[in-house]
């Protein structure tokens, strides 16, 4: 049964559905429903660069620009910005998330991978001034209890010469 | 004297009076335009960056020959190498034709630079090796008696892994410009059994739309910690209810009096430091109850301990070493009065256990760069202070004066464990946050100031 379910899963309307999603979330400020798309023990990683060409590839031992675990370090940063007590958050600047170029296939039962490339727009009211942030996503979705989660996501920024602040809803 | 020399030198002394430093009468006020004026900008570039010494790299980014990086002093592109011989050499990073980079790339390995342009060649040691067809050139003689290699930085100088450059050679030696300073890159370096600093792979690179010295106040600034960082120190003190003996805590001897303390030295630099009970944060070195005690027998009780305490420090003009829950160097490059690009590396000691380095890498990225929890919101401050400073008519700010009444010299307890000799302390309650360990740097700056007009009169 799982077998012949997983040949009917059409990997990219999975994988569309829930990027977009996301994408409306994070542009929303809809956090908590944002987080909850991803399963607890969901890794979010966005690499450093190395040089002009390399990303960093070991977590526990290069350096990266965010690193995630699990779950929580991204629920912190939330907290941090609903605390009203972090000043990159007030006022938080406006993003509009777009994504395209998806390629999605799945990778084993239950498991759809998929990449993609994004461009966040951000405007900060606070000084009037706008940056792009581009680059590309890797996604791995599971499905968790019926339902499609976000297992891993990799964020390879690649205009990596950030101005003043980088955090979860501008990349 | 003629007229321009002595209107640059007019000049150049009236920038030096912005700062009003009166220690007797407890007067130390900064004229907002210091953050500003692009004319004060222009003079800083000129007579301080590329005057006096600045931090280019460690040794260890470029530990076998032909290993090289590429850094700034100033507005001068530097390409600093290691020889095919071994020997460190930094030069400035412009071909000797036409002025083009010569190297344009971040780090690397390469025996050889060749400019793209005109092909003209130079070795690791930054000899030129090859003048793309000089024999069909119709050259004049002149020109085969000029010298035609990398032009190096006038000074080059290391300490303990910490390489240095100044483009002027008016400047003390390494060891005299850092003086007692030195002690607290020991304290960094002699975390490691075998003496070595190295950055953990991976750098950030970052700019805020704010003058640099927004930067270097911070890094000396324990005042602003509670305010600007709450939501951070939220986060931590959430964690630390769970805390476990891998987040590294330790603790300070029973009858340590609880403060918060700074030294200053010559030429510009100075450390903050805290002596607390309750940490916020643990420490790599704390991970390893037996490091931590080898580390103590090689090193002795006092200087274990203040390895384990935090230390930000400030070497001017351009570099800060953190040492608190991970190990930071940060150094900045001037753009624009209001604009300030910063690089910032994981500094740590060669060798530390598996464990250590990882809690360190997170420590890290938690804390610092445009991503981190605490780094991020000094950002958003300094841009609020650079919108905030042009209030000129407001007058000079009122940021100075913290701890003024409390400036001391000669030896304390805490010079004494240390063994060292700074031109000023301060020491205080937990909460105290001085401002007068901004003065050497400040001092410095108005000293190269001073200097420059001095200089342009001749």
């Amino acid at each position: 049964m799982s077998s012949n379910a997983s040949v009917l899963v059409d990997a990219r309307r999975v994988a569309e559905a829930i990027l977009f999603r996301e994408a409306r979330l994070l542009d929303h400020g809809n956090w908590s429903e944002w987080v909850a798309m991803y399963r607890e023990d969901a890794v979010y990683w966005v690499p450093a660069w190395l040089d002009e060409y390399k990303t960093t590839q070991d977590p526990t031992t290069q350096v990266s620009l965010l690193y995630h675990a699990s779950r929580r370090g991204l629920e912190e940063r939330i907290a941090r910005i609903e605390s009203r007590k972090s000043i990159t958050a007030l006022p938080l600047p406006r993003t509009v998330h777009q994504i395209s170029n998806l390629e999605a296939r799945e990778t084993g039962p239950c498991e759809i991978s998929c990449q993609s490339v994004f461009a966040v727009h951000v405007y900060d009211p606070r000084v009037s001034k706008e940056h792009a942030r581009y680059g590309s996503y890797q996604h791995t979705l599971t499905l968790d209890g019926g339902e499609w989660k976000i297992a891993r996501k990799i964020i390879t920024l690649a205009n990596d010469n950030v101005a003043t602040v980088l955090d979860f809803y501008s990349i | 004297m003629n007229n321009t020399q002595q209107g640059q030198a007019t000049r150049l002394m009236a920038i030096s009076k912005l700062i009003d430093d009166r220690p007797d009468e407890a007067i130390f006020q900064i004229d907002r335009r210091l953050f500003s004026d692009p004319d004060v900008f222009e003079a800083e570039l000129r007579y301080i960056f590329e005057a006096t010494w600045n931090f280019i790299g460690l040794e260890s980014q470029i530990s076998k020959p032909n290993d090289f990086v590429t850094t700034n002093i100033g507005r001068h592109p530097i390409l600093l190498m290691r020889g095919t011989d071994g020997k460190i050499g930094a030069f400035l990073n412009t071909c000797r034709h036409r002025g083009t980079i010569v190297c344009p790339f971040k780090q690397g390995r390469q025996k050889f630079h060749v400019c793209r342009y005109h092909g003209w060649a130079y070795d690791s040691n930054g000899r030129n090796v090859s003048i793309t067809e000089e024999a069909s050139g119709q050259y004049p003689r002149s020109f085969s008696n000029e010298n035609h290699d990398l032009i190096p930085v006038a000074r080059l100088g290391s300490y303990r892994g910490f390489i240095f450059a100044s483009l002027s050679p008016d400047v003390p030696p390494i060891d005299d410009f850092l003086g007692d300073a030195r002690t607290f890159l020991d304290l960094i370096v002699d975390q490691s059994d075998t003496g070595e600093v190295e950055f953990v792979p991976g750098a950030s690179t970052y700019t805020f739309d704010g003058n640099w010295k927004l930067q270097f106040e911070n890094g000396l600034d324990y005042y602003h910690f509670s305010t600007t960082h709450s939501s951070y120190v939220d986060i931590l003190k959430k964690r630390n209810v769970s805390a476990g003996p891998e987040a590294g805590f330790t603790s300070e001897p029973e009858d340590e009096q609880e403060g918060q303390g700074s030294f200053s030295f010559d030429y510009g630099h100075a450390v903050n430091w805290s002596i607390k009970r309750t940490q916020l944060y643990g420490r790599p070195l704390g991970v390893d109850p037996a490091r931590l005690e080898a580390v103590r027998q090689r090193v002795g009780n006092a200087r274990a301990k203040w390895m384990l305490r935090q230390r930000n420090l400030t070497i001017f003009p351009n570099l800060q070493v953190i040492d608190i829950l991970s190990a930071q160097v940060r150094t900045w490059r001037p753009v624009a009065p209001d604009k300030t690009e910063m690089v910032s590396h994981c500094l740590a000691p060669v060798g530390e256990s598996t464990a250590a380095r990882t809690l360190r890498i997170r420590n890290y990225e938690d804390f610092f760069n445009a991503s981190g929890l605490a780094s991020s919101d000094d950002n958003v401050m300094y841009e609020f202070c650079q919108t905030g400073y042009e209030a000129t008519t407001a007058g000079p700010t009122q940021g100075y004066l913290r701890g003024a009444a409390g400036v001391s010299r000669g030896n304390s307890v805490h010079t004494r464990e240390l063994g060292i000799n700074p031109r000023e302390w301060s020491f205080g309650a937990p909460s105290f946050g001085g401002e007068a360990n901004f003065y050497p740097g400040y001092r410095e700056w108005r000293r190269l100031m001073e200097r420059a007009a001095q200089e342009a009169k001749v």
